[in-house]
């Protein structure tokens, strides 16, 4: 592993360095369409690798992924990954992986070490593992400077309580839900049930809890009707009863983890749908 | 092929036709004066260093540091010495710093006693014995502004006979047009202006002479780069460092003597001026005091000025502006300014140039952004909400060298989705130690006598008659400090000047 780095311009004269075909000595020309932010808490690292790994190839970009340690004593460890993959022939897509400890009060103020790394002029997201902390100055001023909020609400306790502060961003940063793109297919498939479903009173999900509450809340605001949501715990959703009828299971395979949020990051515009979803999450 | 030897060069080495002659300078002494100073131990002897390990110092050199304060030439050696390990970009080699070494002498000195300047002039005339330098003389005034007018007629009033002098000054030149006007005026008194190089170090900044690359050497740019494709231009120079202890300079300085004056209208003379005919000191100094003349005064709603508050910078909070040691409480010096400057010429009539330049900004950046004029009709349906945005030509000069260009290409995959894809050429990492520091290259460019890139006496005019309007009504008012937090983009009113336009500053 390459030394820490403990500043900004550190990071940036290591990136510098490791921007160098180290065949050829010439500078890699590099190609990029965003700049990824990761929030990254110390339960959620191990997962949170996992993807980064399935996402590079898609997204010619700069990660820059923060681990907030508020426990240890204040200073900034950084390190610096450039990697390269083969994109077809005699071609090559460079990603740039900038990991950032941030110790101690370092965790206060994560937009001002993260503003002078971003690509210039192109959009940033931002993935925040685990439940987001509502109006406090780290999240706050992350949502400021980003573009785009990528959350997984599957990782948040005490559904459905928390999408009621989620709602309270939408105006101030447009939000996509993984947990949200997971229901897609399920989406299809109770669409196909027009016009018979309009009428409905009562589903039963079988899937997370996060799954439950936002097809519940999809069908009520796309309705306008209060429907009562019963709930079967599960790891993946795995059905859909519409007044006690169960619906036909989709087709097709379910998406992993790294294409769900290359998909999201695919994505520029609010989804209103989702905003409403989340919204009727509470009857 | 004996028609092709040319005439003159009949009569010289024949084996050296077709090798590429590298100029070597004429043998010479350099007095530094301020040699106890930060400038001399962080910036030129490590230059010198650097230029010595490759050969570039002639053969036949000498330095003498002049200060007042009391020190040996062997301490003298010791302390430039650190700050060559410390602060130089080469690994120390030991038989190039005893190279050097042996020819640095330090004179301890009153610059307004003339007893000194004779002490000088005996080290110099013993140099001249000793290691060659034959009279000619380089005189770097590496000192406060103060103490110029004093240096420069003792060492007027000594100038060797013999060779030739030239005299390097620092900046800030001057801190007014009246003050700038005085200073030329001193040292046109003793010297002619093809002796005097005025120092702008951004001037020697590989990138800042690739810009000149770019444009000239490359046919596809210049026939655009003119008001009929260019919607607008920004420049950049953006610090996320305070003052860092300097209040006594800055709070007299402030962004628009520090930064504005010297390095951001450099800048924009050099994206705006037109082709000079060829590479040789005047001509690209005509064009560039071209462009300054050409420029408008900016009224007061075209400039914007600032003042960090607290704030945070990398994760850490910093102080405010008026909290850091030696700046007055009240200060109402500028910490930012940003204007939108016209260049008023058939090439560039109605095309704004929006600069800004700051401390304890988001980022350490020096760019020159061309953003182009849109594309008048997209065929695209899918074109998203603000997906697309114009193209950019991007000159990054700080902290990364290079190029990089901004364009629209399709998603892969099915429909016509089009996003914006950042292409660049950053060679800051390539080239990395290869990279001249630009005191290096502005000290042999001066040794060899050749004064392109220094700043020609009335383009130093130029530049501060523009400043001095600002000031000027700058002093009507009472900004209402500060008005932005460290470690931002500076204050709202510059999004303003923008907006106002239809336009925003470049993100990030
Ligand atoms: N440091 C930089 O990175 C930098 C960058 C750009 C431009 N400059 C310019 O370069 C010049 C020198 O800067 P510096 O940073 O080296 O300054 P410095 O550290 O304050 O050094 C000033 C030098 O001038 C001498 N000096 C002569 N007369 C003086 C006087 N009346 N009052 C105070 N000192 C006097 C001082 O030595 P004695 O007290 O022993 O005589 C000292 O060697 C300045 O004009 C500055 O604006 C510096």
């Amino acid at each position: 592993m390459a030394a820490a780095l403990g500043s900004i311009s550190e990071i940036e004269h290591e990136l510098g360095a490791q921007r160098v075909d180290p065949e050829t000595g010439q500078p890699i020309q590099r190609t990029s369409v965003m700049t990824h932010v990761a929030w990254v808490p110390e339960a959620w690292v191990e997962a949170a690798e996992d993807v980064l790994a399935g996402l590079a190839e898609r997204h010619p970009s700069r990660t820059i992924v923060l681990f907030p340690e508020p426990k240890q004593d204040d200073s900034l460890i950084g390190n610096v990954e450039v990697d390269r993959y083969a994109a077809g022939e005699g071609r090559q897509i460079c990603t740039e992986t900038i990991r950032l400890r941030l110790r101690g009060n370092r965790v206060q103020a994560p937009a001002s070490v993260i503003e002078p790394l971003l690509l210039p002029d192109l959009p940033v997201f931002l993935r925040w593992r685990g439940l987001p902390p509502f109006g406090e100055q780290p999240f706050e001023q992350m949502v400021r400077t980003v573009d785009r909020l990528i959350v997984d609400s599957t990782e948040w306790p005490g559904l459905p309580e928390p999408y009621e502060q989620l709602a309270e961003i939408f105006d101030r940063v447009v939000v996509s839900d993984i947990a949200w793109a997971r229901t897609s297919r399920w989406r299809l498939q109770l669409a196909s049930l027009w016009p018979g479903i309009a009428e409905v009173s009562r589903i039963k999900v079988t899937g997370t809890e996060a799954q439950a509450n936002l097809l519940a809340g999809w069908l009520r605001s796309r309705l306008g009707s209060e429907i009562e949501l019963e709930h079967e715990a599960a790891d993946k959703l795995t059905g859909v009863e519409v007044d006690g009828e169960a619906t036909a299971f989709p087709p097709g395979a379910a998406p992993d983890p790294a294409d769900l949020l290359s998909d999201e990051l695919e994505r520029f515009t609010r989804d209103r749908i989702y905003e409403d979803a989340v919204k009727a999450t509470r009857m | 092929m004996t028609e092709t030897v040319q005439p003159e060069l009949q009569h010289e080495n024949p084996l050296m036709e077709g090798l590429k002659l590298r100029r070597a300078p004429d043998p010479c002494a350099l007095v530094i004066f301020g040699a106890s100073g930060d400038l001399t131990k962080r910036k030129l002897f490590p230059a010198l260093y650097s230029l010595a390990l490759r050969k570039l110092l002639p053969s036949r050199f000498g330095v003498v540091g002049a200060a007042r304060t009391e020190e040996t030439d062997d301490d003298f050696r010791e302390r430039m010495k650190a700050g060559v390990q410390e602060f130089g970009r080469d690994p120390f080699n030991q038989e190039t710093w005893d190279w050097l070494a042996e020819r640095m002498r330090y004179v301890a000195l009153d610059f307004a006693d003339e007893t000194g300047q004779l002490e000088i002039v005996k080290v110099l005339n013993e140099l001249d014995d000793k290691q060659g330098t034959s009279g000619n003389r380089l005189y770097y005034l590496a000192v406060p502004p103060s103490a110029i007018a004093t240096i420069v007629k003792e060492v007027g009033e000594h100038r060797s006979t013999d060779g030739w002098t030239r005299l390097i000054v620092e900046k800030p030149f001057g801190r007014d047009l009246e003050s700038a006007k005085a200073l030329n005026a001193e040292l046109l008194e003793n010297f002619n202006e093809s002796e005097i190089f005025r120092i702008d170090h951004y001037l020697g900044k590989e990138t800042v002479q690739n810009l000149l690359a770019l444009r000239f050497a490359n046919g596809i740019f210049e026939p655009i780069w003119n008001r009929q494709f260019v919607d607008h231009v920004q420049i950049t120079v953006a610090e996320s460092i305070g003052i860092e202890g300097r209040a006594a300079f800055y709070e007299q300085a402030g962004a628009i003597r520090d930064v504005f004056q010297n390095h951001m209208l450099q800048l924009v003379a050099l994206t705006a001026m037109e082709p000079p005919i060829d590479f040789t000191a005047d001509s690209v100094r005509n064009e560039k005091v071209k462009v300054l003349r050409a420029m408008h005064t900016p009224g007061p709603k075209h400039v914007v000025r600032g003042q960090y508050g607290r704030g945070y910078v990398e994760g850490e909070e910093v102080p405010a502006y008026r909290e850091e040691p030696g700046v007055d409480p009240n200060s109402l010096t500028e910490t930012y300014v940003s204007a939108k400057l016209y260049v008023d010429n058939w090439r560039w009539a109605d095309t704004p140039f929006y600069v800004r330049a700051g401390k304890r900004l988001a980022r350490r950046e020096t760019t020159i952004a061309i953003e182009f004029k849109r594309a008048p009709h997209p065929p695209f349906e899918d074109v998203g909400e603000g997906d697309l945005q114009p193209n950019v030509l991007v000159c990054h000069i700080q902290p990364d060298e290079g190029v990089s260009l901004e364009f629209a290409a399709k998603v892969p995959g099915q429909g016509l989705t089009l996003r914006t894809v950042h292409m660049d050429f950053l060679y800051g990492g390539a080239f990395r130690t290869g990279i001249p520091e630009a005191y290096e290259r502005l000290i042999l460019d001066c040794l060899l006598g050749d004064a392109t890139l220094f700043t020609r006496a009335d383009e130093v005019e130029e530049q501060w008659s523009l400043v001095d309007t600002i000031v000027a009504f700058w002093k009507r008012d009472r900004p209402a400090f500060p008005n932005y937090e460290a470690g931002t983009w500076g204050p709202s009113g510059a999004d303003d000047l923008m907006r106002r336009d239809g336009r925003a500053w470049r993100r990030h």
